[in-house]
């Protein structure tokens, strides 16, 4: 019992991930229909890029920052809120600049252009990642301390680390910043009303290519930020990580809800509770299948997802 | 095209009036509920064989749903279709059942668009040879192999394609793109593609729309040859009264859902409740 | 249309017969477009001598000349076979994506099915599974395994990637456009990885009288693959085709390329192609002019999908072995580049799309990248970064032209705003701009399919 409970807390950390990546799907296909499939190598960019800035240049990175387990705490918080601002602005912009070149001249085309070009445009960043990055995984030694913060408590079978909580630390905030951003504001206001009716929205005064332009530079900020955490909670980059990560999390949304935020966190933390308990009692093989099936099941019996749209009601 | 005998039309042809051996379309107690809003109210509606009939009613009235339940586009929320002794809708307690809309077009009921949906960068004559294929025997590997069945029924399928485009005074223009072709021209190719169908009741949406006065003669005159020649049964949907005033043998009107008047057209016309529909009820008590 | 038909019967006989003078006609045919438009049809014909006669050029003469010269960046054997290999992908990916409308990006399961039909019925694989039996295989007596001929297999292939086509549109093709991408896409996946997995099958399952032990089978040969499966031969005159054969392979290649050019040429002219041209013109009225769209759809996908058969069990058989790393989602994308990038909806630019793309991937870039790494070796080797140039061919393309090469002309007008005038003068009928009305809405799109969705809120006008 107490494993099933460890595998769930992995599971966990891991969705929460996911859901940041999720939320990016989410939100984009709520406003314009569109499977961005370039997302989750968006994702993959923020990582590399979190990975140059804090591995030392012993472990291969460009030495910025260079935090490692023996920083002194005060300066790592620094670093790495240094670190997530950097990322989460620089993948920003990159996801801005993405929608700019390869997704609104095609605003008008038929529908399936923009998804062939948000193929092409997700090839194209696996190889910057290629080029940066290199063939093989690139490495960190982990940063936080390994206790068990349950062992003052007299727990010791289920183990919380410092680095799963360094997870919620980050994504949770992020999470409730979005709903409150989206909930709230005017310029949430107006991505509600985009992705129900651009028309419409844009005759009662919304400035439509700015309400997308804004919902992915979301999207990407988002990404950054999971891709820090990426770095610094599961150590590891390569090239290739947008497209494992990018399946688990577009089922996610799909799972949820396609264009529901809530439903995009839920389905992210069902998802990584998915892959943990497939990777530890079937084995690491069989978790893509699994994830597949799902994502195929979801859209063949219930494509309205378990909370079903919200941003955008068309089905 | 055989030239049949114009059927001997009956005096009456209210709903309920005859018997269903004499009517092409049987509905009872169509309704149609999407969500919160019932666009269609329990409506009664015959069709008798060899007649035009008219289904009018201001704007949202539901004229349109109804068609779309006719031919198998929507399920009825409840109530049953028969066509010509065929059940085509059918209800058992609380499910309702409909045939597909390519299972009804195989029974013989063909239809137009209130806006045109030609199939644009295909040629007139192909778009008319998709209207036929509803009937052709030829199988997927009749196809790749160019079988001489499917070969002969081809050259036979272009010669009866050929004859509807004639009937529509398109056959010099068969190759042109649907696309191209003027407005007038459109509506009538959009009517050869369903008698390329088979139908044995046509129904027509809004089949003068945008016309001008001699177009709509033209398309009036074209309608009457098309039961009296061919033996069609015709449901129209209309807005111009002189066309339903012309041609219907009995007229039903719709509003929010509902029959509120059925009978001959100078009836309907003259009826208040259909008078205030249309213009309110300031009109109704003035007219 | 000849006249020709209404005088013949009905029966294998007649269509013998009926094969035989379309055959006869040819010449008489050919000459005369010769005399009609001279240019074109030389033009051509050069094209297609070229073509024929490349295999030998370039096993004897080009090799010979790159080896003892000066290196040339020519399509060798296995790069020309795998050319015509692609083509007829693309050739079914085309009618699946470019007839029919629909996108699947999960073509490779089906080549991978097909290759690994190959796998299984021309190999000792099954051997170790006791299962043995040989039928005009070219081994010899008590071999290991399943032994069929070549032709027998790719009947067999057709047949089971059909079916598999049949069984993954069945539940998926109501889906609209962008699901129905992610489904196949989710297929395009999992059927290689369990190809990869099913290596190592341990179960066991005892029910009542039921008593099933399988420990540690090999059922699929996973990484390590099945090898050798057995070249496709032909018996009378003792040829094997396999990779060593130099230009023969291609020939066969070839072969069946021109095969699979002609079905697609005749599905495309009779009543399936225009069903599918109405589908992906206005779905929901073709469903209303009586075509039964679930069916037609479904037909698309089974029937594209089985040319992957042909294709993948002609790769396997060539190559005498298959794996699961040979199958990947990026085979899936490459394909509907070759699609793309030839021209959407027309066959001839699939297979324009095919040569050209296999050849920049398999021949060009790693001659580039050989001659740069020969003078400048830091530099990035082009032929690692293949994808790249192709992820950038496809947004360039989906932005600037998205009817490709060798445009179809019905898609060039749906795709391209300037395309309505362009396709007209093609037509050569007057355009009567007083005359001419707006499209109607949803024309191009898919349409909505309202039987799976209630609209609340104003009826559906049609």
């Amino acid at each position: 019992m107490d494993q099933l409970i460890q595998v769930l807390i992995i599971g966990l950390a891991n969705g929460l991930i996911f859901a940041l990546v999720a939320l990016g799907y989410t939100l984009v296909y709520g406003i314009i229909e569109l499977i961005n499939f370039a997302h989750g190598d968006v994702f993959m960019l923020g990582s590399m890029l979190a990975f140059g800035l804090i591995a030392p240049v012993a472990s291969g990175g460009l030495g910025v920052f260079s935090i490692t387990a023996a920083t002194p705490a005060p300066l790592m918080v620094v670093q790495i809120v240094a670190t997530l601002l950097i990322c989460m602005v620089a993948m920003a912009f990159l996801n801005v600049s993405i929608e700019r070149v390869a997704y609104r001249p095609l605003r008008h085309a038929p529908k399936l252009a923009p998804l062939i070009s948000a193929i092409g445009m997700s090839f194209v960043l696996q190889n910057v990642g290629l080029v940066f990055g290199g063939a093989y995984q690139r490495t960190i030694e982990p940063i936080f301390p390994t206790n068990n913060l349950l062992a003052p408590l007299g727990i010791t079978d289920i183990v919380v680390t410092p680095s799963q909580v360094f997870v919620a630390v980050v994504t949770v905030p992020l999470l409730i910043i979005l709903s409150w951003f989206v909930g709230r504001t005017r310029q949430g206001r107006a991505m509600r009303a985009t992705a129900q009716d651009p028309d419409t929205a844009g005759l009662m005064g919304v400035d439509v290519n700015r309400t997308i332009a804004l919902t992915f530079l979301i999207g990407g900020a988002l990404a950054g930020a999971a891709g820090v955490v990426q770095i610094l909670y599961n150590n590891y980059t390569v090239w290739n990580l947008g497209f494992r990560f990018g399946l688990n999390s577009f089922t996610a949304a799909v799972l949820g809800g396609i264009g529901n935020l809530q439903g995009a966190v839920l389905g992210a933390l069902l998802i990584g509770e998915i892959n943990a308990l497939s990777d530890f009692y079937l084995s690491t093989n069989w978790t893509q299948v699994i994830v597949f099936g799902v994502l195929i099941a979801i859209l063949v019996f219930k494509p309205t997802g378990l909370l079903g749209q919200q941003l955008a009601d068309r089905a | 095209m055989s030239a049949l005998q114009p059927l001997p039309l009956p005096t009456t042809m209210l709903t309920g009036t005859l018997q269903d051996s004499a009517l092409l379309v049987k509905a009872r107690g169509v309704t149609k509920r999407f969500g919160g809003l019932t666009a269609v109210n329990n409506v009664d509606f015959d069709i008798p064989r060899g007649s035009i009939v008219s289904l009018i009613g201001p704007n949202g009235a539901g004229k349109t749903t109804f068609f779309n339940m006719i031919t198998g586009y929507y399920v009825p929320s409840a109530g049953n279709i028969s066509f010509d002794d065929h059940p085509i809708v059918s209800a058992k307690g609380n499910r309702v059942r409909g045939l597909k809309p390519h299972e009804v077009t195989s029974l013989g009921i063909g239809r137009t668009f209130q806006n045109i949906r030609l199939f644009g960068t295909m040629s007139a004559l192909d778009n008319v040879r998709v209207g036929m294929n509803v009937h052709l025997k030829s199988h997927w590997w009749d196809s790749v192999f160019r079988s001489p069945g499917m070969l002969r029924e081809e050259q036979a399928l272009i010669d009866e394609c050929m004859a509807l485009l004639k009937l529509v005074d398109l056959d010099t223009r068969s190759e042109t793109w649907a696309r191209n072709l003027p407005y007038g021209d459109q509506r009538r190719l959009e009517i050869a593609r369903a008698l390329a169908t088979r139908p044995k009741l046509l129904l027509l949406d809004e089949p003068t729309a945008g016309m001008n006065s001699s177009e709509t003669r033209q398309m009036t005159d074209f309608i009457q040859r098309l039961r009296g020649e061919l033996g069609l049964t015709v449901l129209l949907i209309e807005h111009d009264m002189r066309v339903v005033m012309g041609i219907s043998d009995r007229v039903t009107v719709l509003d929010y859902g509902e029959v509120i008047a059925e009978g001959a057209p100078a009836e309907v016309r003259a009826n208040p409740r259909v008078v205030e529909a249309y213009l309110g009820r300031g009109a109704a008590e003035g007219a | 249309m000849s006249t020709a038909t209404r005088t013949i019967g009905t029966g294998p006989g007649a269509w013998l017969a009926y094969v035989g003078a379309t055959l006869a006609a040819l010449p008489g045919q050919y000459v005369a477009a010769l005399r009609q438009r001279r240019v074109r049809t030389l033009g051509l014909t050069l094209l297609f001598v070229l073509i024929a006669l490349y295999p030998l050029i370039g096993h004897y003469v080009l090799a010979d000349f790159s080896r003892n010269v000066f290196p040339l960046p020519f399509p060798d054997d296995t790069v020309a076979t795998f050319m015509t290999i692609f083509a007829i992908m693309a050739i079914g990916l085309n009618i699946v994506a470019g007839f029919a409308g629909l996108l699947d990006l999960g073509y490779v399961a089906f080549y991978a099915i097909g290759a690994y039909t190959a796998a299984f019925l021309a190999s000792p694989h099954f051997g170790a599974l006791g299962i043995n039996l040989t039928f005009l295989g070219n081994v010899g007596p008590g071999a290991a395994g399943i032994h069929l001929p070549y032709w027998l297999i790719v009947v067999i292939a057709v047949i089971v990637v059909a079916t598999a086509g049949a069984l993954l549109g069945a539940p998926t093709l109501r889906l609209r456009g962008d699901y129905l991408a992610i489904v196949t896409l989710g297929f395009g996946e999992i059927v290689p990885l369990f190809f990869k997995n099913l290596s190592s099958v341990t179960f066991s399952l005892t029910l009542g009288p039921i008593n099933i032990q399988i420990a540690n089978q090999n059922w699929t040969g996973g990484v390590q693959g099945i090898n050798p499966i057995d070249p496709p031969f032909l018996p009378w005159l003792n040829l094997v085709f396999d990779a060593r054969s130099g230009p023969l392979a291609v020939y066969l290649g070839l072969f069946l390329l021109a095969l699979a050019i002609v079905v697609a040429r005749n599905l495309e002219r009779s009543r399936i192609g225009r069903a599918w041209g109405a589908i992906r013109e206005d779905e929901t009225a073709a469903e209303m002019m009586g075509v039964n769209t679930v069916r037609t759809k479904l037909l698309a996908f089974a029937l594209g999908a089985s040319f992957a058969g042909v294709a993948g069990s002609f790769q396997a058989s060539y190559l005498g072995a298959s794996t699961s790393d040979f199958f990947d989602f990026t085979i899936s994308i490459l394909v509907l580049i070759m699609v793309i990038l030839g021209g959407i909806g027309n066959i001839w630019g699939a297979v324009l799309g095919a040569f050209v793309l296999t050849y920049v991937d398999k021949t060009l870039l790693p001659y580039i990248g050989q001659r740069i790494g020969d003078v400048a070796p830091s530099i990035p080797n082009p032929a690692e970064y293949n994808f790249l140039i192709f992820g950038v061919i496809l947004v360039l393309m989906m932005r600037f032209r998205p009817q490709g090469l060798l445009p179809s002309r019905q898609r060039e007008a749906e795709l391209s705003v300037g395309g309505l005038a362009e396709a007209e003068r093609d037509m050569g009928a007057p355009l009567d701009l007083d005359n001419v009305s707006v499209a109607p809405p949803g024309q191009g799109e898919t349409g909505p399919d309202a039987r799976d969705v209630e609209v609340p809120g104003e009826a559906r006008d049609l």
